[in-house]
């Protein structure tokens, strides 16, 4: 008999679906409510009965605290987003209640993913994550570049998919098991399969050097889609990989290390590069974003330090941050739609303090200088990785975010410095107004009072 | 529990801050701004007199101290204190920040209230640096200084500010990233990032070098010594007077201050090790940019100039590792923090009236403005290092005690005084005296506020050239500690 009691969080996401679903035929703005009051309850059960549900499974403590503490953050930021979204959607005419269903569902795939033990579950798991995403990207159906975006993030997807397959399919040639757990008796052929697996994942996570999707995919989707894209389900996949280089010991794995340490050299590099010379801002975020991988990647590799919590007190910061900027970027529209052009950021200063002030802290927050969250997030992982003897990356990591330093910057000068040109209309979104100064306050008084993130972090992993 | 008066020093303005920021921007005149600004700064200096009259010169070590945890998991702290070496450069910064309020009353027109709130940002992130005696603080507050001076530097330069003001963020930024990987490994050996704890510990000889050249990295760029000087020249020309004056005053001295608090006690064998190459480094900057400074045609630039090659003295005397030496370091820093700050002003004196930087716009100054030329000689002459004035000592003082290295160092610091009084005499000589220029006779001589912060600032210049020991007596123990 299997015990129901773990896929509980699961089961509450499918019925809220279903639920939704039939609702939804009758009055559709209510399903949105409902879905963020269903979210709510979630995160509310995740927070005091987490651990419980777990509590037969033979998971060590450790993992039972990551899948609790993931399972809270996705569920709290799709709150988020989901509060988020209806303002921006019906600026483009594209709000529909089934846009919430895919993020429900692309929610529930991350869940599974994240909880998996077995290779086909993840598998799943992956794969109705990423449909949905494909949808959201292509959402806007009536703009060309969405649907391009939309069709490149499927057919490149769809390619890694088949990575994925075929490594798990060659480890279990090797092993005779799916299992992630207790892979033993490697040979040659369950490494090559382990390192497709692994190509698979940093697709997903936009890791260089599989990131070609990445800035053209943030380019053409809504702007609302690709807050979802660069947030919830990236942060799903790298704690998958994180798990996969936990659980297999790829630590100990000569060939597999390698390969982590050179994407994670090369991710820190690309990225920079990529970002210097962009002119759209969501194609600098997403270069900006293959930067951070990098340093998550640096994280998931010296985790052995100090424990877990180095890389997620990261990912936290990175999510709070991009939150905030995509919901000062939401905000503001062009009189033709959408602003795209960081260039149409010029003298934002005079026309709006909260938001050119927020942005100043995000930027100089994902630069990591002090005092905002984003350095001593930066800090965090570097010390993990010296003490773990990652010398040589931990160089190239803090020499690429000096190089980053200047595409912030740039940013930043267009806000401050240059003359306003056209004022960027004000979508007067009340609750993405809340989201980004509430974030930026989270960035900045980070610096006088951290207990409360970092005991968040600490107390899942003691 | 004692009265936390250094948390009170970097509070305050942060306080005054976020009130202005606040109050609304369109009900203010720009002078009630300035006006608020200059009375926080103001009690912010008298507060901060209170650390020399309570500051008790037999003890060893540091006082005031406060220690609270901070990251509990990393035993990362806050923990502040401070001892002789810290005292008078607080003192310098407190005293120029309503100095640098004052003279911008008149040139600040536009965006008055986010110029006082990022120098009262500044300003606390500055005494943060000379307060803190953990390392990850320290830090903090050393690249948090990065921010204000960008946002002053690019909002208010001149015309090629953001060339500048990008040179200037992105040069430090580069420098002290490394620094920041030395700091994390030193805490990772160490496991803690307490000053004293850790100039205790004795490194690898062969570690302790490389950890010496990323200090050496960060703290070159900021002092600025010879191959990393040159953001400063552009910094200078750009920034307004106001941020060339907090520039030259005390953002310089971080540098100097961290080789003092920080290279020489951490890393002794380094220290001994690298000083042949920071002697020929800093004679290089001395006569080198003693003989470009020369050939200046822009006011500001040639004072920027002299500014390297003024603070090549301070790091030649810092690694002399001798007490007089280091003394004389320390004493030039803060002449040199109160002159060029001192001729900083002058220029923009003259900037805002003529509204040029040329040294060939100016000729017979004196004959209009003879109060102005009155408190130019005495900044100038003190910049020289003649006699009386706080110039002198400090030079004095370093020139000494190269001699007990080498003959060939003094000779070289040595005409880096007398290339130092030609060009300082040329500039002197060519903007006051001379023919009276037709566009010049308009100009109208200094203003009572003007003529009150100049005078503070002779004043200080003088009383430190007669009476050294003042300066000396809160240094000297505290120094001979941080000697090997």
């Amino acid at each position: 008999m299997i015990n129901l009691y773990q896929f509980i969080p699961e089961i509450f996401i499918l019925s809220l679906i279903l639920i939704t679903l039939c609702f939804g035929l009758f009055n559709k703005d209510r399903a949105i409510s409902l879905n963020t009051l269903g979210l709510i309850l979630l995160s509310i059960l995740l927070f005091n009965y987490g651990k419980d549900f777990y509590s037969s499974t033979q998971l060590s403590l450790n993992t039972i605290n990551l899948f609790v503490l993931s399972k809270i953050i996705l569920s709290i930021g799709s709150i988020v987003f989901i509060l988020l979204l209806k303002r921006p959607l019906k600026n483009e005419n594209l709000y529909r209640y089934e846009y919430v269903l895919f993020i429900l569902f692309a929610i529930l795939g991350s869940f599974v993913l994240i909880s998996s033990n077995n290779f086909l579950t993840a598998f799943i798991g992956l794969e109705l994550q990423s449909l949905s995403l494909y949808l959201m990207a292509a959402f806007n159906t009536k703009n060309l570049s969405s649907n391009e975006a939309g069709i490149k993030y499927f057919s490149l997807g769809a390619l890694s998919s088949g990575f994925l397959l075929f490594g798990i399919s060659m480890i279990y040639y090797d092993t005779g098991s799916f299992n992630i757990q207790n892979l033993d008796n490697f040979t040659a052929i369950s490494e090559i399969g382990l390192s497709l697996v692994l190509i698979s994942l940093f697709f997903k996570v936009s890791a260089a050097p599989f990131h070609i999707w990445t800035p053209d995919v943030y380019e053409g989707s809504p702007t609302i889609s690709t807050l979802f894209f660069a947030t919830l389900p990236k942060f799903a996949s790298l704690i998958f990989l994180f798990r996969v280089y936990q659980e297999l010991y790829i630590y100990d794995i000569k060939s597999l290390n390698y390969i982590f340490q050179m994407v994670c050299a090369i991710s820190l590099l690309v990225g920079v590069y990529g970002a210097i010379t962009q002119k759209v801002i969501k194609r600098l975020l997403a270069f900006s974003s293959i930067n951070h991988i990098g340093f998550m990647l640096l994280g998931i590799m010296s985790y052995q330090f100090m424990s877990e919590g180095t890389l997620f007190f990261y990912l936290i910061i990175y999510l709070i941050t991009t939150f905030g900027i995509f919901a000062v970027l939401l905000n503001l529209r062009t009189v033709d739609g959408e602003f795209t052009k960081i260039s149409q950021l010029n003298g934002l200063r005079f026309t709006s303090n909260s938001k050119s002030i927020s942005m100043l802290v995000f930027f100089f927050s994902l630069a990591g200088i002090p005092p905002f969250a984003g350095f001593f997030a930066k800090f965090f992982i570097l010390s993990a990785s010296i003490n773990d003897g990652f010398i040589f990356l931990s160089i190239i990591a803090v020499l690429s975010s000096v190089i980053a330093a200047f595409y912030y910057l740039t940013i930043i000068k267009n806000m401050f410095f240059n003359k306003l040109e056209i004022e960027l209309l004000d979508d007067n979104n009340k609750t993405g107004k809340v989201i980004f100064i509430a974030s930026g306050l989270i960035i900045t008084l980070f610096f006088i009072y951290p207990d409360p993130l970092i005991n968040l972090v600490d107390n899942l992993f003691k | 529990m004692s009265f936390p008066i250094l948390s009170l020093l970097i509070l305050t303005p942060i306080i005054g801050a976020l009130t202005l920021s606040l109050s609304s921007s369109t009900q203010l005149k720009n002078k009630t701004i300035f006006l608020s600004g200059l009375w926080i700064t103001t009690g912010e200096f008298l507060l901060s007199l209170l650390l020399p009259i309570f500051y008790d010169k037999s003890k060893n070590g540091y006082q005031f101290i406060e220690f609270h945890t901070w990251f509990d998991k990393f035993d990362i702290n806050y923990y502040v204190g401070v001892d002789g070496v810290s005292i008078p450069l607080i003192l310098l910064t407190t005293f120029l920040v309503p100095i640098c309020l004052l003279c911008s009353i008149n040139s600040i027109q536009n965006r008055a209230k986010e110029f006082v709130i990022y120098f009262l940002l500044l300003e606390s992130f500055i005494i943060g640096v000379f307060v803190s005696i953990d390392l990850v603080i320290f830090y903090v507050f050393f690249e948090a200084v990065l921010i204000p001076m960008f946002l002053i530097i690019g909002i208010w330069g001149g015309e090629n500010r953001l060339y500048a003001t990008f040179k200037f963020f992105l040069y430090t930024l580069a420098g002290s990233v490394l620094m920041l990987l030395a700091i994390i490994y030193i805490i990772s050996k160490v496991k803690s990032g307490n000053i004293e704890l850790i100039s205790d510990f004795t490194f690898d000889q062969q570690i302790e070098l490389v950890l010496f050249l990323c200090f050496f990295a960060s703290f070159a760029v900021k002092v600025p010594m010879f191959p990393f000087h040159t953001w400063l020249p552009d910094a200078h020309v750009q920034a307004p007077t106001s941020g060339s004056v907090i520039l030259a005053g005390v953002l310089l001295k971080l540098g100097a201050y961290g080789f003092i608090r920080l290279s020489l006690p951490f890393f002794e064998y380094a220290s001994i090790y690298f000083q042949p190459m920071i002697f020929a480094l800093s004679c290089v900057a001395i006569v080198y940019t003693s003989i470009v400074a020369l050939r200046q045609l822009d006011m500001k630039k040639m004072i920027a100039y002299s500014s390297v090659a003024h603070m090549g003295f301070v790091t030649i005397g810092i690694f002399t590792l001798t007490q007089d030496g280091i003394n004389g370091a320390y004493f030039q820093m803060i002449s040199h923090g109160i002159v060029s700050a001192a001729l900083f002003l002058i220029v923009g004196v003259v900037y805002e009236r003529h509204h040029t930087r040329m040294i060939s716009d100016y000729s017979g100054v004196t004959n209009v403005m003879p109060k102005y030329s009155f408190f130019f000689m005495v900044f100038m002459l003190s910049s020289v290092g003649l006699p009386g004035t706080s110039g002198f000592v400090g030079e004095f003082l370093v020139i000494m005690s190269t001699i007990s290295v080498s003959v060939y160092l003094t000779f070289f610091t040595a005409i880096g005084v007398i290339l130092g009084a030609s060009y300082m005499l040329l500039l002197y000589k060519n903007i006051n005296f001379g023919d009276l220029k037709s566009d010049i006779k308009q100009l109208a001589d200094l203003t009572n506020i003007e003529i009150f912060y100049f005078s503070c600032l002779a004043f200080l210049t003088m009383i430190l050239g007669i009476y050294p020991k003042l300066l000396f007596e809160m240094i000297n123990k505290s120094i001979s500690l941080s000697i090997l």
